[in-house]
């Protein structure tokens, strides 16, 4: 879950950070310390993260969050002292003065005291800085909340590249359901291994995925992020065969064509199919190009959205998405801590497509993917087919610059789908339940599409 | 409105490394610019060439079953007088400044920069080839400066517009293109499939014009480029044996390059692209180049500095950025380093210039081992 999250939140980041940025909004806390702009251009080098970096975040977090002003900011202090005495005791280091301060509920004088103690115990040690702010960012419990210093490309990288194992599988975290299978083979290890999509995965370095039907972290072992290496042991079955690999994490080059953000063609003669696999600024545009085209010269009596495995992006693509099918309408709301609500109407300069329409979602389909999904449903514009889709709305992610030039990035409003209903953590659940099978997975059948296709015969 | 085009100049980088703002406004109307006289002894002409390549379907427009290219040809001309070349079609500029946001310009004011070369024919003799590939939405125009020194200095120059790649292209049945690749530029693998296309349109206008052109000495061709066509140069190097030398101005790199990779190669960049900089890109590739190469920072530049832009800006109600040597300075130093790579690579005539820094232009560092940062 947490890798899923990563990727689409840089995915949300990068759009939000090339669009046009909000401007910043100060609440709560203390104004001259929670100024922590919008980044106006790619930051500088990054430096080492400091205690008064950490006390930027703090009051940042405090000030722009969309539940900042509510927050219990000792909690967020309790988190990083949890984690900086974690770490002190696993460096063999524990020290007599690491005693959390006593807090009084006032926000500013809270931090001098967490900083007094802070200072004594873990000087300018940057390690001990790092576990600190990722810890008070966590404990938030916001999937699209991140902070994420020293990333670096991998040596050796190329645009277009993958990195880990180089497989998918039917689910990444604790949503899983048995068995575990394999869905895609882009590249990498497992593709050297002959690793094939419907291999069913019964173990993960020597752990059941599964242990009495309750999904184990074994599974989130499959997609190593860089710079984890090590490689891992996965133990498949193919119908009686039974055998294992040792895959090492590492880049591998994908087919360019596949990574294209949206493709289309079409199918039974008059459907449009176009999948879109994320919301990148002007992604609504480019499927309504590719629908025009499609339809020069012919009748087309329906169209199949693929958003399966759209980890999201623009909220802006996404209610301009459905404003191709409904005028006058709320897609979204966005809302304060104050549950002060503003509609994310459609778009009705978008000309109506007019066409039936079914989307096929899944448990990767996360974001701006569910706002667009969620509206479909609520507002009865079409069908979904396949599976629930991820829960990972919380709001759309800003990002703030912090003085060591890191990105903090947090939601400044949380999201709703049309009807006021909370989507993060619960996602949406598809109108036809088709859910994916080792054996379609094996044969390169596609079920929902199938089901997609019937219901637009029909 | 100077303003909204500083923003869409700046746009295609923002999302890569994009330079630091220029600043202010000028208050005095705008006014055509001239381009910076070529140096070398010969007098320039040109004209362009409508290519088809039947062997490949177009890559950004799915309804064009072939890749049909412009290319603009500068040479080494006859003496004698003729009328200047066009920078580029009212149209053009129109397209161009639009998609730059640049409201607020007269729409046609590309069109009118004044350019030196003519359409006088080529002087005898056999030239080595220089092909020109420009930055992402840029016509191959936006290189015009340094196109007619190089034919100055006795190359051949084949400027390249990719077309669907830029705001404006004007194909052989005078329709003009627009920039259907704008569409998916924040895709993952865009940069990759972009110089792997630039690399196929390269080979096959190599194809056409050495079969065609006779002026052209055909076992010395180099490839230069900016941004994303200093990218391609050494895309199409690995890919076409022909190209016997490189440079890439600022551009972030996408190609594998091969095992033993011994040709010669320069980059030239701004400070953001020193060594460890944010995009290690050129560190990566620099590890792998075995020929005679060179790593160029040039203190104070910014993208565009070695395009036509910094010439550009008056009449663009433009200032430029406080700290950028004038665009005088910036058109001599690309104009010299260019050519002293290419006349040391092509021409076989060792450059004192390219071995250590120069005290006449301490604009210069030689990076890795003494750059920036």
């Amino acid at each position: 879950m947490r890798a899923v999250a990563a990727g689409l939140v840089v995915l949300l980041a990068t759009v939000t950070a090339c669009s046009t940025p909000e401007p910043p909004r100060s609440a709560g806390g203390s104004p001259e310390k929670s100024a922590c702009a919008r980044p106006a251009g790619p930051p500088g080098d990054e430096t080492p993260t400091t205690i008064d970096v950490i006390e930027q975040a703090y009051f940042c977090i405090l000030g722009n969050s969309f539940s900042g002003a509510k927050l219990d900011a000792g909690t967020l202090l309790a988190a990083g002292f949890t984690a900086l005495t974690r770490e002190l005791n696993r460096a063999g280091r524990d020290d007599p003065a690491a005693v959390m301060p006593p807090l009084t509920g006032d926000r500013t004088a809270d931090w001098a005291a967490f900083e007094t103690v802070y200072r004594k115990v873990a000087g300018p040690d940057e390690a001990l800085a790092v576990a600190t702010l990722q810890a008070m960012v966590a404990s938030l419990g916001d999937n699209h909340a991140r902070w994420s210093p020293g990333q670096e490309r991998p040596p050796g990288y190329y645009d277009g590249d993958g990195y880990g194992l180089g497989l998918q599988a039917n689910a990444r975290g604790t949503e899983a359901l048995p068995p575990l299978f394999v869905t895609e083979v882009p590249g990498g290890a497992a593709r050297k291994a002959g690793v094939r999509p419907g291999d069913i995965i019964e173990s993960v370095n020597g752990s059941a995925p599964f242990v009495d039907g309750e999904p184990t972290p074994a599974i989130a072992a499959l997609y190593p992020q860089y710079p984890e290496a090590r490689p891992v042991e996965v133990g498949l079955r193919r119908e009686d065969r039974r055998w294992t690999v040792t895959l090492e994490p590492g880049l591998y080059q994908r087919d360019l064509p596949s990574l294209q953000v949206v493709q289309s063609r079409l199918l039974a003669d008059d459907i449009a199919y176009v999948r879109v696999r994320g919301f990148a600024p002007d992604a609504a545009n480019r499927v309504f190009r590719a629908v025009s085209r499609l339809r020069t010269g012919r009748t087309l009596t329906g169209i199949v959205l693929d958003l399966r495995g759209n980890g999201g992006g623009s909220p802006v693509e996404a209610t301009r998405l459905v404003s191709a099918f409904a005028h006058g309408k709320a897609t979204a709301y966005m809302c304060n801590a104050d549950d002060n609500c503003e509609a994310a109407t459609t778009d009705d300069t978008v000309e109506l497509l007019g066409l039936p329409l079914v989307v096929l979602v899944d448990r990767g389909c996360a974001s701006a993917c569910e706002h667009f999904s969620s509206a479909v449903k609520d507002l009865r514009l079409g069908t979904l087919v396949g599976t629930r889709t991820a829960g990972m709305i919380s709001g759309p992610a800003q990002p703030f610059l912090l003085r060591n030039n890191t990105i903090l990035s947090f939601p400044t409003r949380h999201h709703l789908g049309p009807n006021r209903e909370v989507i993060d953590r619960i996602g949406v659940p598809p109108d036809q339940y088709v859910p994916p099978t080792p054996e379609d997975a094996a044969a390169g059948r596609d079920p929902a599409l199938a089901r997609a296709l019937t219901l637009l015969d029909g | 409105m100077m303003r909204r085009l500083l923003a869409l100049l700046l746009v295609v980088t923002a999302c890569s490394a994009p330079p630091p703002p220029r600043s202010a406004v000028t208050p005095s109307p705008p006014s055509p610019a001239t381009l910076a006289a070529p140096t070398g002894d010969h007098p320039v002409g040109t004209t362009v060439l409508h290519l088809t390549d039947t062997s490949r379907p177009d890559p950004w427009n799915l309804d064009a079953k072939a890749r049909e290219l412009k290319v603009t040809l500068w040479y080494p001309g006859e003496p004698g007088a003729g009328a200047r070349a066009a920078y580029m079609s009212p149209k053009e500029s129109e397209l161009v400044l639009r998609g730059s946001r640049a409201e607020g310009v007269p729409p046609d004011m590309l069109s009118r920069t004044v350019v030196y070369a003519t359409e006088t024919a080529p002087a005898p003799g056999r030239f080595p080839l220089v092909v020109l590939s420009p930055g992402f939405t840029k016509p191959v125009s936006t290189l015009t400066s340094l196109a007619e020194d190089l034919a100055s200095r006795g190359y051949v120059v084949a400027g390249i517009d990719h077309t669907y790649e830029s705001y404006a292209t004007t194909l052989s049945d005078g329709r003009v293109t627009e920039c259907l690749a704008c569409d998916s530029d924040t895709d993952p693998g865009f940069g990759t499939g972009v110089v792997q296309n630039r690399a196929a349109d390269v080979s096959f206008v190599l194809d056409e014009l050495l079969s065609r052109r006779k002026e052209i000495d055909r076992t010395r061709i180099a490839m230069v480029g900016q941004s994303i066509g200093g990218a391609s140069a050494l895309a199409t190097m690995a890919a076409d044996r022909r190209v016997r030398a490189g440079v890439n101005l600022d551009g972030t790199t996408y190609a594998r390059i091969p095992r033993d990779f011994a040709r010669p190669f320069m980059f030239v960049g701004t400070p953001e692209h020193a060594s460890g900089g944010r995009d290690n890109s050129w560190d990566r590739d620099w590890k792998l180049l075995t020929g005679g190469k060179r790593w160029l920072v040039v203190k104070g530049a910014d993208h565009q500095s070695f395009t036509d832009l910094p010439q550009l800006l008056g009449a663009l109600g433009m200032k430029p950025l406080l700290g950028t040597p004038s665009a005088a300075r910036l058109a001599e130093i690309t104009r010299t380093y260019v050519a002293a790579f290419l006349d040391e690579h092509l021409k076989s005539r060792p450059q004192p210039l390219l071995k250590e820094a120069s005290p006449s232009f301490p604009e210069i560092e030689f990076c890795p081992d003494a750059c920036g940062a």
